[in-house]
């Protein structure tokens, strides 16, 4: 659009169309706007009303107390976060490790073959959640397919107990928040400008070394955007634990859903418990994108 | 020499990793497909071969029910949240709007919030307004989690669009209206359709949000499931699963180009 100057009679025409223009955009987003008002903002105003009531067996009653947040900062309840933290975190890394090959190899393969190779990442993405962990379940079960094979092969001469281990959960987190990795950690590495690459290496890098001045840094928005896609639903899961681990063990998002659904329910609680994970999801977003922005600048100058 | 073996290495290296984690990612599935087929009551072995667990599938009434519903409420998300994508990204088109700044960031938070967080606060919301939890507020809450994508999917498709169309049109004495439906929407379409595409998907794969938003008495099928692991009746949920694995692969082989764009605006 031109710009017209103040004194030009089209000046106040023009001024018109736009607060038209202006009013017609808050009416077409005024749907999803009103919709994640009521149904998104306002159930947080809840939480953190309910995070400050009395629990009750079935429901809440109406009287405040800091009970609830008292509560959370015991010794047990710290047991949990500092759990979930610490499952959140060695899922981020694990799938990292595993997934940047991956997506380093697609990224590098033949144009034709790219997208068969990344049909293959996004088949496991696209079935139901459920269903994976479930079939996880079959696989490591004390009497499952992995015990009968190694006790064939004779690798073992009892049957290993997997299932409902730590050890079960982080495997099938990994195996479950592994596309979520790949696919932007793909999508950086395939814009790569490889000449970069390949001028290192007539200068006499290796691969190696070429890796680790040239690929890794400029992956840095990849690593970033797939760290918080893997590690920020890693924290509040509940389904895996749920499926895979055990009761001894208990993740955040396992209390949060059991104060919730169970009876005796304690609601001020898993409102309060939210608010402290919605607190910590907030700090890393922060982190995140300083670290993010710092990173990018210092590349800069 | 040297430099000829590490490049080498480091391309065996990512192959063999590459192979390791198709090897990770499939061998599970397999095995629930192989075993969807088996005759046998428990996993220990392969008992031979039957079809008989598909055929419990067909007069099991719950699991017909629970896949009713999730049809349903997968629909009515879709339609609801697509109409509301595509509202809100032309009305964020404009570059000059005053609300574009709150409005978009109300759209990303939902996205970079744990799942869980969204079941808790809509079961309280549910609860202080006294609403029966049920097929409405499922509904409720699936249309809320898939606005934010369908905003996204369709705006970024908008933001691609080649305005030299509108002003050609326009040259030609073309109608606002003409303009709307015979140049925007049909340029716009695919990016449309992988929004509804992505919003179908989500809402037939949650588990967490519906747990917290369905009560007793309607279950989806991720729900049914779960419910029937935690009981142990797990005979027909091999080969329920193996269908819905069956849809999954129809579904990404024939979406093909629509799945580029839903990768592409993400």
């Amino acid at each position: 659009m031109k710009i017209i100057p103040e004194n030009n009679p089209n000046y106040a025409l023009q001024l018109a169309t736009e607060r038209k223009k202006n009013f017609t955009s808050w009416l077409l987003t005024a749907p999803a706007l009103l919709w994640l008002i009521f149904f998104f903002l306002i159930p947080y105003l809840i939480v953190i009303i309910y995070s400050f009531l009395t629990a009750d067996i079935y429901d809440v009653k109406f009287e405040f107390t800091l009970e609830a947040y008292r509560q959370c900062l015991t010794p047990a309840y710290l047991h949990t976060l500092f759990l979930s933290f610490r499952l959140a975190l060695l899922t981020t890394l694990l799938c990292l490790l595993l997934g940047f090959p991956v997506a380093y190899y697609i990224a590098r393969a033949k144009d034709k073959v790219k997208n068969t190779l990344l049909i293959f990442i996004i088949i496991p993405f696209w079935t139901n959640l459920i269903i994976r962990i479930f079939s996880w379940r079959i696989f490591l079960a004390y009497n499952g397919v992995l015990n009968n094979i190694l006790l064939n092969l004779g690798l073992i001469s009892q049957p290993l107990e997997i299932m409902r281990t730590d050890i079960a959960v982080i495997l099938v987190m990994v195996y479950v928040y592994l596309p979520y990795m790949i696919l932007p950690l793909y999508s950086v590495l395939e814009k790569l400008d490889w000449t970069l690459l390949n001028a290192a290496m007539d200068l006499g890098a290796n691969e190696i070394i070429s890796f680790f001045k040239i690929t890794l840094p400029l992956a840095r928005g990849g690593i970033f955007a797939g760290g918080l896609l893997v590690f920020i639903p890693a924290l509040g899961s509940y389904l895996i634990p749920q499926l895979v681990g055990n009761q001894k063990s208990l993740y955040l998002g396992q209390v949060i859903t059991y104060k919730v659904k169970n009876i005796p329910r304690n609601w001020p609680m898993a409102s309060a418990l939210s608010l402290i994970l919605l607190l910590i999801v907030a700090l890393f977003l922060i982190m995140f994108y300083v670290l993010y922005s710092h990173s990018k600048s210092r590349r800069r100058v | 020499m040297k430099r000829f073996s590490l490049t080498k290495l480091f391309k065996g290296l990512n192959l063999t990793s590459f192979t390791l984690v198709m090897v990770f990612l499939y061998i599970p599935i397999l095995i629930l497909i192989i075993f969807s087929f088996n005759d046998a009551k428990i996993i220990t072995g392969w008992k031979g071969f039957t079809l008989k667990y598909y055929a419990q599938l067909l007069k099991n009434e719950t699991i017909q029910i629970a896949f009713r519903n999730t049809m349903l409420i997968a629909c009515l998300s879709t339609l609801i949240s697509t109409i509301l994508g595509v509202l809100t990204a032309l009305g964020l088109e404009n570059k000059k709007f005053s609300g574009s700044k709150f409005v978009s960031i109300l759209i990303y938070i939902p996205l970079v919030i744990p799942d869980i967080l969204m079941g808790v606060s809509l079961a309280l919301l549910f609860n202080f307004t006294k609403v029966n939890t049920g097929m409405l507020t499922v509904l409720i809450a699936h249309i809320t989690f898939c606005i934010s994508y369908t905003i996204i999917v369709i705006r970024s498709r908008l933001d691609d669009f080649d305005y030299s169309l509108v002003e050609a049109a326009m040259d030609l004495g073309a109608k606002p209206s003409t303009i709307f439906w015979k140049i925007k929407i049909p340029l716009i379409l695919p990016g449309i359709i992988a929004a509804a595409l992505l919003a179908f998907t989500l809402s037939i794969d949650d588990f967490i949000i519906t747990f917290f938003t369905s009560g007793r008495g309607f279950d989806t099928l991720p729900i049914y499931v779960e419910g029937a692991i935690r009981r142990g009746t797990i005979t027909t949920i091999n080969s329920l699963s193996t269908i819905m694995i069956g849809l999954t692969l129809l579904l990404v082989v024939t979406t093909k180009r629509i799945r580029k764009i839903v990768i592409s605006s993400l």
